[in-house]
């Protein structure tokens, strides 16, 4: 998560609005076609990117082994690059997409992603025989337990496990990861005040294990997308044998096809093969290197040189989330010889300018300002169309069901509208206001402000710059008395699913709180109400599609912005390289280390 | 001898006494609260309080204090982390193991590369100041001299970064650099620090050969050393033993000083080389308020500054009998 702007600060921010992804862990398999690693689109603003497919899978589809890319070849040792180390190991802990990257190595859950051909992908069963059966209108979900699933001791993973591993994520310790299947078995936002965890001996009546393999979930509500949410890194399987609780953040379990054998925190990780994990039974992971070797602390300017150069070692090296360093960007996409190792992908995450409509109470100011927005000159000052793509949506395309629209013309006229603003403006409550816009306070944003600032004066607004400091700034825009009328925020979603953006960016208005625009509007929550309580998962992606565009059009609480594009490069002897579209990392699942 | 060394040791105990006392009262003026970072995302004010108390948070600060300064003696027991052993230099809840398990891991990489390094500039350094004063005025006096003050000029980032483009990257002549421990491979050891180590001299082999220079310049023009002259002495004895060790009373102190500071910690060589040493990791520290971290590193630099200032008073007695410590 280097470099880039206020993504970076999301993360640095505690996750508190960020990319708090985790989103849908781990694709998969493979289709039996290269990735499309091989051919990289050119970078203009003619690029573009297909967002990807997610359907749900059969119990055919969850059985193993994963579809393998071909030429894949079994054996030799990768190494991965990164600046930063994984803060957390503990599956219960984790809810970035780094992290969950890294995990689909040695964490399984009941489902995951399986890449059935290039960007498409099924959510199947992982350690489950298929990706979950709902009944009472998806109140009971029930998952059955594959044969042969092992811990890296050879034990057998058991229904038991994942009820105790439901159970833990009540304990005090978790304290990190998500919290929808706690609060959907107890009915409790807070869910930690209705149970404290398993430790005391004290077990949770809303998870039934009738035999050793099967789990059923009753939930308080319908979740028609449970299964999704246990696709969750958070919610992958830990042994009740082997559960050491806060130590087992650094000691984690191996139920994948890899184990841990050292990690040096900040510097160095190595993982070897699980003996006990059984290609047969997973259908996401193909597991062909012998050995993974991870190097933290280096900086994406060398590791991007690194690549360019591929030179020994570094050969079979790649990185899961170091991106081109902004300074070798245009060179990198210059370079043919490059071509056959770079890959390209939008962000999957959500960035925006949030209004505060507490205070910015005319929609014609609101959709004014959307109008006028000088997307085109952004996009310049961070970096050009080969750095990001213009967004008009509230969801991001790789969301199911996603609609593009365009309802303000900022595909059409992307240096901003100036004379139709005008009009709008002049039609509104107070053609001259003044609005308070808080950033962050970076050199880039500094520079960004002007540009808004400028921009806005054309229509009439005098724009008050508010400069905020890094460390405070999500505590200061998430507020509710914040004293500002415009402020930038990301999220990311949790699963392709709508149900995960727009409940959460428009849900409580509190302190701290996800909904930085303040959105109250009755008839909003009762159709996001109406939504999640659909049992049918497509009439529901349309629906949210549907209310995309209507929040859009009738409130206009946000000024979308940018979608970074990320541009990875790896070693020559890399195969199988692959950007997960919802992880936005280099999938571990199905690289190979090609032969000399 | 003795009395010099009781009476410098106890000074240095009360003078890293008080640098822990600063540094740890210091860290509690910053608008930093190490009991949220170790808390987590999801912390409802209870946790937040049992995160205090197992950090040890909860206490007035000058009872935290001593509880670390007794740590190094008796060891600490944390809640739900279990026992850190003496010499206890705190538990970090970054990295979530006791700090001196890390700080062992990092220092190898550091004491390498400020001991190779130190040999090649001490070495490079001293030899071309002192051929440069012996030819003063000719030619390869006015090369060592430009050259020193480039050397002087230059920053290791910039230096660095371009051995590392040209060298590793672009001609491939070297590897990426990477620390192998000594006691596994020492040719790998070598080879993996040898573009650091030329690239730290470079710089560092400036300020010794114009301090060498100037000082044997000095040296030579000394009564002893005429009189040694005089009595017809060899001039490789005259040069050797007694005009070199009047120079390196200088030396000596500035490379005490030195290399103090870097097994402090080269910061910007570690990270200009993508090293893990003692530098990065108090970075680290500072940017994750990482208190027990910042400790040990703050307290590993000042040890290592004032170890060597005793090493360089003993020495100074060593190499010029004039010195007499009392």
């Amino acid at each position: 998560m280097t470099g880039r702007r206020r993504s970076f600060t999301a993360v640095a921010a505690i996750g508190v609005l960020a990319f708090a992804v985790a989103c849908a862990p781990g694709n998969a398999g493979g289709g039996g076609s290269t990735p499309a690693s091989s051919a990289p689109a050119p970078a203009s603003d003619t690029e573009t990117f297909t967002p990807p497919k997610v359907t749900i899978g059969t119990a055919e589809d969850s059985k193993g082994p994963a579809p393998a890319p071909e030429g894949v070849v079994r054996g030799g040792t990768v190494t991965m690059l990164d600046r930063d180390d994984f803060a957390h190991l503990d599956p219960g802990q984790i809810y970035l997409n780094t992290e969950s990257n890294m995990a689909l190595l040695y964490a399984r859950g009941l489902t995951g992603y399986k890449r059935v051909g290039p960007n498409e992908y099924k959510l199947v069963g992982d350690l489950a025989t298929d990706p979950g059966t709902p009944s009472d209108g998806g109140r009971t979900w029930t998952f059955t337990l594959k044969d042969g699933v092992k811990w890296q001791d050879g034990s057998p993973i058991t229904s038991e496990d994942v009820k105790w591993t439901m159970e833990r994520l009540f304990a005090p310790h978790i304290t990190y990861g998500p919290a929808y299947i706690q609060q959907w078995l107890t009915g409790e936002e807070d869910y930690k005040k209705a149970y404290g965890g398993p430790y005391g001996g004290k077990r949770l009546d809303s998870i039934e294990t009738p035999d050793e393999k099967t789990v059923v979930f009753r939930f308080k509500e319908p979740h028609a997308d449970a299964n999704f949410a246990l696709a969750m890194t958070g919610y992958a399987i830990v042994p009740k044998a082997k559960d050491t609780k806060e130590k087992y953040d650094k000691e984690p379990f191996s139920s994948g096809p890899y184990v841990i054998t050292s990690h040096t925190p900040d510097k160095s990780m190595e993982l070897e093969r699980n003996p006990h994990w059984d290609p047969a039974t997973d259908p996401i992971r193909g597991g062909y290197p012998d050995k993974w070797r991870f190097e933290f602390g280096q900086e994406r300017l060398q590791i991007t040189d690194r690549f360019i150069a591929d030179a020994g070692g570094d050969k079979t090296a790649l990185s899961f989330y170091a991106w081109v360093a902004p300074e070798r960007l245009q060179q990198v996409l210059k370079d043919e010889n490059l071509k056959s190792r770079m890959l390209r992908q939008p962000s999957p995450y959500g960035n925006y300018y949030y209004f505060n409509l507490d205070r910015v109470k005319d929609i014609k100011h609101r959709q004014a300002i959307n109008i006028a927005w000088p997307t085109r000159q952004l996009q310049q000052l961070e970096g050009g169309p080969a750095a990001n793509v213009i967004s008009t949506t509230i969801l991001n395309p790789v969301v199911a069901g996603w609609q593009d629209y365009d309802v303000f013309g900022m595909k059409a006229k992307p240096e901003g509208d100036i004379e139709r603003a005008k009009q709008l403006m002049a039609e509104s409550s107070d053609p001259n206001p003044t609005i308070v816009y808080a950033y962050n306070q970076t050199p880039i944003e500094e520079r960004k402000t002007v540009v808004i600032k400028n921009q806005l004066a054309k229509i009439g607004i005098n724009v008050v710059p508010k400069p905020l400091a890094r460390k405070t700034y999500y505590d200061q825009i998430s507020k509710v008395d914040n004293g500002f009328d415009l402020y930038w925020g990301g999220w990311g979603q949790d699963w392709p699913s709508g149900s995960t953006v727009l409940p959460v960016i428009f849900g409580p208005v509190r302190d701290g709180g996800y909904n930085l625009s303040h959105l109250r509007d009755p008839e909003i929550d009762a159709e996001m109400k109406r939504i999640l309580e659909l049992a049918d998962a497509n009439e529901a992606n349309a629906a949210w599609a549907a209310l995309d565009k209507r929040i859009m059009e009738t409130i206009t609480p946000i000024v979308p912005d940018l979608n970074d594009i990320g541009t990875m490069l790896y070693g020559s002897r890399i195969g199988g390289a692959e950007i997960d579209p919802q992880l936005w990392n280099v999938s571990p699942n199905l690289i190979y280390v090609k032969p000399q | 001898m003795l009395a010099f060394l009781t009476r410098r040791t106890i000074g240095a105990a009360v003078t890293l006494l008080i640098i822990a006392a600063v540094t740890f009262f210091l860290f509690f003026a910053v608008p930093a609260d190490p009991a949220r970072l170790a808390c987590g995302k999801v912390c409802p004010p209870e946790l937040l309080e049992q995160a205090r108390r197992n950090l040890g948070l909860d206490a007035p600060v000058w009872q935290q204090f001593v509880a670390w300064l007794a740590g190094l003696v008796a060891g600490r027991d944390y809640e739900g982390l279990g026992h850190c052993p003496a010499p206890c230099l705190g538990y970090s809840f970054v990295n979530r193991e006791p700090v001196l398990e890390t700080i062992l891991d990092r220092l190898p990489l550091t004491l390498s590369l400020t001991f190779g390094a130190a040999v090649l500039f001490l070495l490079f350094g001293v030899g071309t100041g002192v051929v440069a004063a012996l030819r003063r005025g000719r030619p390869l006096d006015k090369i060592a001299s430009v050259a020193s003050l480039i050397g002087a000029s230059v920053q290791i980032y910039f230096v660095g970064t371009l051995a590392m483009y040209f060298l590793v990257y672009q001609w491939q002549i070297l590897d990426q650099p990477r620390y192998v421990p000594l006691t596994e491979d020492p040719i790998g050891w070598a080879y993996g620090l040898l573009l650091p180590w030329v690239v730290l001299s470079l710089i560092f082999t400036a300020n010794y050969t114009r301090i060498t220079r100037s000082t044997m310049v000095e040296q030579l023009t000394e009564d002893y050393v005429r009189t040694a002259v005089a009595k017809g002495l060899p001039r490789r004895t005259v040069v050797g033993r007694f005009a070199l060790r009047g120079t390196l009373i200088p030396v000596v102190t500035i490379f005490g000083v030195d290399l103090g500071h870097l097994i402090g910690g080269a910061i910007i060589t570690e990270t200009t080389f993508g090293l893990q040493g003692i530098g990065r990791l108090a970075v680290r520290a500072v940017t994750d308020s990482d208190l027990p971290m910042l400790m040990a590193t703050v307290l590993l630099a000042a040890t290592a500054i004032v170890v060597f200032s005793i090493i360089v008073d003993v020495l100074y007695a060593v190499i010029d009998p004039r010195v007499r410590l009392s």
